[in-house]
């Protein structure tokens, strides 16, 4: 991805209030990692899995920090049962920030993960909004946060491919 | 070999009310909520997902001491969280590890299902090749309150290995109901608001 489109991200995460963030390194997002992990107002953990990244983040909200998930598609994947959990059981808000993989402007290889992203998020119950024009990034994952602060719950902002040629 | 019960009471007996303890599912919570009721215990941290709640917390509050009841099938699950806390590095952290050996301990009549702790896995071993240099193993409970209260007095992050019996055989009396998730959630919040100074729960409109 380009690294203006990489610092969209950032600046939404910024301006969203986010102060910590946990997740696994993707090829999609890659630069989105490194400024995340340079950056001085957010601690980004690197986990092991997207998994221990949900329980890093739900352990961190619970501290006072404002945590977002950086997740991929695939990682989505791993991470459903502690994030199902948090969401269905515990009522703990996180952003989950996820680059669509499947979506407008993908292969028709990574069709896969347009049969699992959504319809997962769907059945956790996790609202979502997808962002197919980089103009939208700041202000939806803006508005995403506030929403899942508000209602106590992780709520996702998918940007496929074609928000970020 | 020691119980887990043993061990949780003499953990009961020292914690300092102000430290922040986290219990993995199964009898870590349910025997922690009848020795110890306090707003500063989080329980219900399902398989794999106690020792990395912990360490978010411990790097969002790093004055604050913070115990993590895990076990051996709840940690498996999620082994890579100890080279992230070794990693990361919080200096407030102390994992106690109940090594049962086996899934299942809190079933009261038999043990469950072998864990890889009761084969070849030495999980002290584990913690100590990802890097947490603060790695020990007791089967006793006056081992077990020595090393717990280094591990409170001194810098982290801790791993304490406690080999427990498979099977829980004494139990503390059942006469406090130990709260749901969502109960218990804005009980330990309203906890570490008021004691740290921080918004958690927020207005409910989007703020905090």
């Amino acid at each position: 991805m380009k690294a203006e489109k990489a610092q969209l991200v950032i600046q939404g995460l910024k301006e969203a209030g986010v102060d910590f963030a946990a997740g696994v390194p993707d090829a999609q997002f890659i630069e989105v990692y490194k400024m995340l992990a340079e950056d001085r107002d957010i601690h980004y953990v690197g986990a092991a899995n997207e998994a221990e990244a949900t329980g890093i983040g739900f352990g961190a909200w619970f501290g006072g920090k404002k945590p977002a998930l950086i997740l991929a598609t695939s990682g989505l994947l791993v991470a459903t049962y502690h994030l199902a959990r948090i969401n269905l059981l515990h009522e703990v808000p996180v952003l989950v920030v996820i680059p669509y993989r499947g979506d407008i402007g993908d292969p028709r290889w990574m069709g896969l993960y347009k049969k699992t992203t959504e319809p997962g998020l769907n059945a956790m119950d996790i609202p979502y909004r997808i962002v197919s024009r980089s103009e939208d990034i700041v202000r939806t994952i803006k508005d995403c946060n506030k929403s899942a602060r508000a209602w106590l719950k992780p709520v996702a902002v998918l940007l496929n491919e074609e928000a970020l040629w | 070999m020691v119980t887990r019960f043993t061990l949780l009471k003499e953990l009961s007996a020292i914690v300092p009310d102000d430290v922040l303890v986290l219990t993995s599912i199964g009898n870590n919570s349910g025997f922690w909520g009848q020795l110890k009721d306090r707003e500063a215990n989080l329980f219900h941290l399902t398989m794999g997902m106690c020792s990395s709640t912990a360490l978010g917390l411990s790097l969002a509050l790093p004055n604050r001491k913070i115990v993590a009841l895990d076990s051996d099938g709840n940690l498996t699950l999620n082994l890579g969280v100890l080279g992230t806390i070794a990693n990361e590095a919080p200096k407030n952290l102390t994992i106690v590890l109940m090594d049962n050996q086996n899934y299942l301990g809190s079933n009261k009549h038999a043990p469950g299902m072998p864990t890889a702790t009761a084969g070849k896995m030495n999980l002290e071993a584990v913690a100590k090749g990802c890097g947490i240099d603060s790695a020990c193993t007791i089967e006793d409970a006056a081992a077990f309150r020595t090393r717990i209260l280094a591990a409170l007095s001194s810098n982290g992050p801790h791993f304490i290995r406690a080999r427990v019996e498979p099977l829980d055989t004494d139990w503390p009396k059942k006469s406090k109901r130990v709260p749901d998730p969502r109960e218990n959630k804005y009980q330990f919040a309203g906890y570490i608001q008021k004691t740290e100074g921080v918004e958690i729960l927020g207005s409910g409109l989007g703020g905090g």
